[in-house]
């Protein structure tokens, strides 16, 4: 736990930033991925820690609403100048509890539910470990932060996308401590999550954002106050091909299988041929996963190949595909950044290989280190946070949770 | 703690060691439709699916009962006590806009009678019947320890977003 706050310390948090941490438990600070791991690439657009620091162009005050727009700015008014929100977030195996107030992250502790390798986690185990570690982790939170409940001015949590069980039992907790506190309470979409976080961190404008993660594919851009989808998987996610895979081969899920897959790739030497799926703005991976699931086993035992030549293999195919896209979208929209989102967005080669891609088009890319990338309750509050000053509330009659839930499907009335 | 079937007693218990203080309603003795729809609930489904009383065969052994052509309809009821009736109601907001969660197959109704909740299952499924119900325990636990772990909720006087 920090001694002063982000924003006390200035620059110097910029040290911090880069060391980072692979553990679970986010920690308060900025979470920018350093520059170091490309070495002396140039060109390298890379979006540094001290932008994080200040208040972010997006604060302050708001101007006019719109013309029809759905949420009146007259409540704006009656809104802390210096709101904190406090996000949960539980939408797969990670479990998060975050504090975010004008801009700055000021506790962000988190667990992850591990499955032994070979096998992935289900719903009702992922959801009975949430309801374990929920309660101690949301006074972790309260704690780092150095906040009582008096000083949390809404509650938000995840709506949805994502997996059931887990879903309800956070909800739940939002529910009870939203009526416990006397405090608003806001269902908030994951995908916007990760990229309202992203956007904090790195301070990009308007990028092209790639959304990979285990769950969800998409490339996003934002227009006409919706994060419009222009592509995405037609199948399962990335982040769902690469974790089955590691089942295949019995990689370990701790930290987790695309991490390990990550490592072991390092070590890979040969390419394996394997299908190439891009269907004009969308990819699918369902039968790259079944392509490698049939030859592993062949040319593993067979001596054609190691686990690490297909680790590489995999990634190397299904990266590309994600670059293809994504730089097909950033040409449609005539965009200058990018940004990855997500918790494959923390591998270092998916960002080389998009860095090499902008550095082509003269673009900027933007990511961030795993304490932000992967699942975490301080982007559901930074969302929350977003919503919260543009006058969004969620009635507790209405505070379900979805399983499906469109990226696109929010108006975001907090952006111009 | 009181179940109309006899798959729940299990279930039963556990609601009782989640809460500490939960029963089955069973007698229509309250002011709540739920806990005067369970007791007549608990009468005629006990299950309700029209068995009459078994005949003995030639060998002494029990002649199989007409069987209804109506479907056996299962029924639970629980009764939750918390402290006050702002804690009991606080946990039917927390739990209910999960009521119908098992899309019309599970018929599940929450109601607050003083300091308790009443919760009233009704189904055809055994399974998703069951699923609903153990489901429900394992989220009034945690909403039941997290309204233990994190104080008295202010006074109702209080308007949102606002301070006590």
């Amino acid at each position: 736990m920090p001694a002063q706050r982000p924003w006390q310390l200035g620059g110097q948090i910029l040290e911090g930033a880069l060391l980072g941490r692979r553990d679970d438990g986010g920690g308060a600070g900025a979470g920018v991925r350093a520059l170091e791991p490309f070495g002396a690439r140039p060109g390298a657009r890379f979006c540094l820690a001290p932008g994080v620091l200040s208040l972010p162009a997006r604060s302050g005050i708001r101007g006019p609403a719109r013309p029809g727009g759905s949420q009146p700015c007259r409540r704006f008014l009656s809104v802390s100048a210096m709101p904190a929100v406090l996000g949960f977030e539980g939408s797969a195996n990670k479990i998060g509890v975050g504090v975010v107030r004008d801009g700055a992250v000021l506790a962000n502790p988190r667990r992850t539910y591990v499955t032994p390798p070979g096998t992935g986690f289900l719903p009702g185990d992922t959801a009975r470990h949430h309801r374990a570690v929920i309660l101690d982790l949301l006074q972790e939170a309260l704690t780092e932060a150095g906040l009582t409940s008096q000083d949390i001015d809404c509650i938000a949590y995840t709506k949805g996308p994502g997996m059931g069980a887990p879903l309800v039992s956070v909800a739940v907790v939002a529910r009870t401590v939203a009526q416990l506190w006397n405090k608003p309470l806001l269902g908030v979409n994951h995908c916007i999550g990760h990229i309202e976080m992203g956007r904090l961190i790195t301070g990009a404008t308007s990028p092209t954002v790639l959304y990979v993660s285990g769950g969800n594919t998409q490339v996003i851009a934002y227009s006409e106050h919706r994060y419009r989808i222009f592509g995405e998987t037609i199948d399962i996610a990335v982040g769902n091909c690469l974790d089955r895979f590691a089942r295949v081969l019995k990689i370990s899920n701790d930290p987790s299988p695309g991490y390990n897959i990550e490592q072991m790739a390092k070590r890979g030497k040969k390419l394996v041929e394997l299908p190439y799926t891009v269907k004009g703005m969308d990819v699918s991976f369902s039968g790259i996963l079944s392509f490698i699931e049939d030859v592993a086993q062949r040319m593993l035992a067979t001596g054609e190949c190691t686990p690490e030549d297909l680790c590489f293999s995999l990634q190397e195919t299904v990266f590309a595909m994600l670059v293809e896209i994504t730089e097909r979208a950033m040409a449609h929209c005539g965009s200058q950044e990018a940004l990855i989102v997500g918790g494959v967005g923390c591998n270092l080669r998916l960002q080389e290989m998009m860095e090499t891609m902008c550095q082509e088009r003269g673009a900027r890319l933007f990511a961030t280190d795993e304490r932000f990338c992967i699942d975490n309750g301080a982007m559901i509050a930074q969302a929350g946070w977003e919503m919260f000053r543009a006058g969004h509330r969620t009635p507790l009659s209405d505070s379900g949770i979805t399983q499906r839930y469109r990226t696109d499907e929010v108006e975001v009335t907090w952006r111009d | 703690m009181q179940a109309p079937d006899r798959d729940e007693a299990g279930e039963g218990s556990e609601a009782e060691a989640a809460g500490g203080e939960s029963s089955g309603s069973r007698e229509g003795d309250d002011a709540s439709g739920v806990g005067g729809q369970g007791a007549e609930g608990e009468a005629a489904g006990a299950p309700q699916a029209g068995q009459g009383p078994q005949a003995l065969g030639p060998g002494g052994d029990a002649a199989p009962a007409p069987v209804a052509a109506a479907s056996r309809l299962l029924e639970f009821t629980l009764t939750v006590p918390f402290r006050s009736p702002l804690e009991a109601d606080m946990a039917r907001r927390s739990l209910a806009p999960h009521a119908q969660r098992h899309g019309g197959v599970v018929h599940k109704e929450l109601a607050v009678n003083g300091s308790a909740l009443a919760v009233r299952w009704t189904a055809e499924d055994p399974v998703f019947f069951r699923i609903s119900i153990n489901s429900f325990l394992d989220q009034l636990s945690l909403v039941i320890r997290n309204i233990r772990g994190f104080g008295t909720p202010p006074p109702r006087s209080l308007g949102p977003g606002k301070r006590s």
